[in-house]
């Protein structure tokens, strides 16, 4: 049809409108396509992993040597795999990296690149330890003054996650890495190595009564299901999280990018309602005129749903990879095609833009030719009721002008106050995360828990701790009716070591009344203070019926804290017992010693990650600019186009360029302000809505808060955008001629 | 085509006012003619021509175009209509601005199953050396040529040109009257045109006067003027 040319220069004559909205469409895309193909391949590279190299069910540590020939009767009882599997924690210079013995049956190693360590003095180690410690292949190390040759590099299936610490939350590698050596070379640190045994079950599942059975056997100081090891399930949990965010996103933007095709269509119908009126005056027929029209529509949806699929398909290898880094997976696939992802995302934005666009011109349609090719009713004399308000009939001409053209155009208000809004959400949410990462970090690891070091033994001791430790109890608890596990903690009230505060109150004194939960437990149980809850242990079939007294503001883990005499009581320990001890001074690591954790380390992993985090927001801000900047911009053209005729009269009438800017332009800044300030609570309470959801695979819960600084920068950013989108703007009004007053009267 | 008006009413509801546009209209336009409706402002003129083209329908009466009653018509069979035997002319021209001359024209010549070459109809209203401009390249008289090829490409049976001339100075204005008697005269066309411009009434087969929504006088020219000849007004 002729009338495509027509479609055609229309598009170049409005390239900025259309690109702003191919752009938005685009964005939208590409996030998604990236964001999903990466999750896919993160997902089946976990899978395959998993799977091929027999990820384990459970671990466990015994506090002495089991017998093989015990593993084996309880193989062929439970009808599990079992294997006996050492490591030894190697202090580098500051780094930690664990050397694990290499297992044949469960958490197989894969190597990546170099060779499998057999001999003596020979080591792989995980790849992205090694670049973060600028290791090659073939380098020496020396650990505990052994040289130790770098034959390779290795993936573990228990250690997706690389975390030291079950309790830490963020994995740093350079502060700590895995490696395999094999039996010879283990042998020589024999000595200091930590025994555990790995087991796999065909359903993945921990056989009924499995652990009893061990525990009639020895002392398990620890007993971890994969479901509940970090390591493990932090890479689900972050696949979960990424699959609600990579639609989420994407939607919001898209349905930003439809609303604007709607609103483009219906200002080109509007335009054009003489063109339409003669055509059909023409004889062209309703559907044919739809079909041109849908044209645009097809334009920007094909244009940015393609280009988006491209840019979202390349995107996704190295998004993939920095995934696979951060999760320490083996690129097992390169790249893992998920055609559902494709249909959704070029289909869904074709779909949407072409339906909305369908109903817009179908309406104008509808319309007699006749009337379409009169001059636009005028609907002088017509004033709604907000109009009739006395407040609006106030003030100088210009105030008075400014608000009228407000409320005459509602529909272009909601438009901005929601292009407002989901930037700034997006702006504060990446403020707000920027923000709790201190916080969180300040407030658990600084203003609670004032120790430096926990020394965790391998059995429980009796005897009075030494001077400057404060001894606690640790042990796992479920609570009744919730599958939820907690971790408990029996601590003397007056420890010095931790202090559980809530907005600065102590709440040590309230032990005496009831448990005190950390956030994350609270969340998962949905408990208040004053609650009853029962707990249970899987040591004995006691049950103790407990009120809740108070949530501390510790933001990491779901623990519970409770009088070490009770909590003893109830596991049935020894009154005077204890597995641990809170200390400042640096341990020495003895024979007795299962575990030591290093808060500095801890503080330092989380220092370490905040550059991540603060790129991060960077991006985030630079993301929500861009979205905001495109949809003031072509909202503002779009207001200069519509009110051209009005911008001509005041330049003849002699009115500066400035004046009518702010008479016409300026209008909407109430809305963008009142909008960004609406915002900042909603952007707040979304993200917590977010956290308190996934507390329970992520396992902590980040503070909300929004403070001043944070208003004050999302502000300015803000406003920023908006002038610059102002300035765009103003290039168009200045744009339009004298003449545009009087090609408007001969219509 | 011959044209059957008879008591044709119309009425317009603006606001709170109604307003009757047609009062019984009735008229008979022969084959092949020019018909020339004359009237002052308000008087019916443009609504009597929009009814017999189709794009706006009468409340009682009746009109029957070579022997089809519009009012029968649904608005599918009345854009069919429209698309087959009728050509619009508009006082403001209406030429899509984002086209070239050759292209507006093109846009009348794809609704038609057997059009005129382009070529010819170009060269009649005298602008084939433009046809690669755009409509804010043409002066005012260019523009109404174009609308002229527009509606004359697609061979239509019949003509509604509202006030073709009523934007135009009197040198373009006969120009664009020689062409239209030029169709008339070539393709036998029957050509209606409205206009408060009384000369144009010489140049017509028969001059319809309107006042107030009636037709007040219908006469037959026994001479027709030449259209460089009619007096302007």
């Amino acid at each position: 049809m002729i009338l495509k040319k027509s479609m055609i220069r229309t598009l170049k004559e409005n390239k900025f409108q259309y690109a702003g909205v191919i752009l938005l469409l685009l964005l939208a895309v590409t996030l998604y396509v990236s964001l999903s193909m990466a999750v896919t391949t993160l997902e089946e590279r976990n899978a395959r992993f998993t799977e091929d190299y027999k990820q384990e069910t459970l671990h466990f540590v015994p506090s002495e040597r089991i017998d093989a020939s015990k593993l084996e009767e309880w193989e062929e009882t439970f009808d599990i795999t079992l294997e006996t599997r050492s490591y030894y924690d190697a202090d580098l210079d500051g780094s930690v990296l664990r050397v694990f013995s290499q297992t044949e049956e469960i958490n197989r190693p894969y190597i990546a690149e170099g060779s499998n360590p057999e001999d003596d003095g020979e080591i792989a180690v995980s790849s992205v330890f090694a670049e973060k410690n600028d290791l090659h292949i073939g380098d020496t190390l020396e650990i505990s003054g052994e040289p130790v040759e770098v034959t390779g590099f290795v993936y573990l299936p228990d250690y997706i996650y690389m975390l030291e610490q079950m309790t830490d939350l963020i994995s740093d590698a350079e502060k700590f890495g895995i490696a395999t050596a094999s039996d010879r070379t283990m042998d020589q640190w024999a000595d200091q190595s930590q025994i555990e045994i790995t087991g796999w079950s065909r359903d993945g599942e921990v056989p009924e009564g499995f652990m009893e059975a061990v525990r009639t056997e020895t002392t398990i100081l620890q007993f971890v299901e994969a479901g509940d090891n970090p390591r493990i399930q932090f890479v689900d949990t972050e696949i979960e999280g990424a699959k609600s965010m990579n639609n989420t996103l994407p939607l919001f933007i898209l349905a930003l990018a439809t609303a604007m095709v709607l609103l483009l269509m219906r200002r080109r119908i509007d335009m054009q309602r003489k063109e339409i009126g003669t055509l059909l005056a023409l004889g062209f027929r309703r559907n044919e005129l739809l079909r041109h029209y849908l044209g645009y529509a097809w334009v920007i949806g094909l244009s940015g749903t393609v280009l988006g699929l491209a840019a979202g398909a390349g995107l996704s290898v190295p998004l993939s990879d920095l995934y696979a880094n951060y999760f320490n997976l083996p690129a097992l696939s390169m790249f893992d095609f998920n055609p559902m992802v494709l249909v959704i995302a070029f289909i869904l934005p074709l779909v949407l833009m072409l339906s909305v666009s369908a109903w817009g011109i179908h309406r104008a349609l509808k319309v007699e030719p006749l009337t379409l090719l009169r001059p636009k009713e005028v609907t002088v004399g017509k004033k709604s009721w907000l109009e009739r308000l006395p407040l609006l009939n106030r003030g100088t001409f210009i105030h008075r002008f400014r608000l009228r053209l407000l409320i005459r155009n509602k529909a272009r208000s909601l438009y901005i106050f929601l292009g407002v809004m989901f930037s700034t959400v997006l702006l504060m949410f990446g403020f707000i995360t920027f923000n709790s990462m201190d916080k969180l970090v300040e407030t658990t690891y600084e203003d609670i828990m004032t120790y430096d070091y926990a020394v965790y033994y391998q059995s429980l001791n009796t005897e009075n701790p030494e001077e400057g430790s404060d001894p606690f109890t640790r042990s796992e608890v479920k609570v009744k009716g919730n599958d939820t596990k907690l971790t408990g903690y029996g601590i003397e009230t007056d420890t010095p070591y931790l202090n559980l505060l809530a907005e600065g109150e102590k709440l040590n004194p309230e032990l005496e009344e009831g448990v005190v939960l950390s956030t994350p437990a609270a969340a998962v149980l949905d408990a208040a203070e004053g609650e009853d809850i029962t707990l249970t242990n899987s040591l004995n079939d006691k049950e103790m019926t407990v009120q809740v007294a108070g949530v501390a503001d510790v933001y990491i883990g779901s623990q519970i804290y409770l009088p070490r005499e009770d909590f003893n009581e109830f596991l049935g320990y020894p009154n005077e017992s204890y597995s641990a001890v809170w200390q400042t001074e640096k341990p020495e690591r003895g024979e007795s010693v299962y575990q030591i954790e290093d808060k500095q380390k801890v503080i330092d992993s989380f220092e370490a990650t905040s550059g991540a985090t603060r790129s991060a927001v960077i991006g985030m801000a630079v993301f929500a600019v861009v979205i905001s900047v495109i949809v003031l911009t072509l909202l503002t053209h779009l207001i200069v186009e519509e009110n051209s005729p009005s911008i001509s009269l005041f330049k003849v009438m002699g009115y500066h360029n400035h004046e009518v800017s702010k008479l016409v332009l300026s209008v909407y800044t109430p809305v963008v302000i009142l909008s960004y300030f609406i915002s900042i609570p909603l952007a707040g309470l979304t993200l917590g809505q977010l956290m308190n959801s996934l507390v329970e695979q992520t396992g902590f819960i980040l503070p909300t808060d929004v403070s001043w600084w944070m208003a004050g920068t999302g502000f300015i950013v803000i406003m920023l955008t908006y002038a610059l989108s102002l300035a765009l703007s103003k290039r168009k009004l200045k744009q339009v001629s004298l003449q545009e007053a009087l090609k408007k009267q001969q219509d | 085509m011959a044209i059957f008006a008879e008591k044709v009413t119309k009425t317009y509801q603006s606001g709170e006012v109604t307003v009757k546009a047609l009062r019984e209209a009735g008229l008979t336009v022969p084959d092949n003619k020019i018909v020339t409706i004359l009237g002052p402002s308000g008087s019916g003129k443009s609504t009597l021509l929009n009814v017999i083209g189709g794009i706006d329908r009468y409340d009682e009466g009746r009109i029957e175009v070579d022997g089809q009653a519009l009012d029968l018509l649904k608005d599918r069979q009345l854009t069919e209509y429209r698309r087959n035997k009728i050509g619009f002319i508009f006082q403001q021209y209406n030429l899509i601005p984002t086209l070239t001359v050759e292209e507006n024209v093109e846009v009348g010549r794809e609704l038609s199953s057997d059009p005129f070459p382009m070529e010819d109809i170009l060269g009649k209203v005298g602008m084939f050396d433009k046809k690669d401009k755009f409509p804010f390249q043409l002066s005012g008289g260019e523009q109404q040529r174009v609308a002229v090829a527009r509606a004359l490409i697609k061979n239509p049976d019949i003509l509604l040109c509202d006030e073709p001339t009523g934007a135009l100075d009197e040198e373009t204005g006969k120009n664009i009257l020689k062409l239209l008697k030029y169709v008339n005269d070539t393709y036998g066309t029957t050509i209606l045109i409205i206009t408060h411009n009384q000369g144009i009434g010489e140049m017509a087969h028969q001059v319809i006067r309107m006042s107030s929504g009636e037709i007040v006088e219908t006469y037959e020219n026994e001479t027709l003027v030449d259209p460089e000849q009619v007096t302007w007004s």
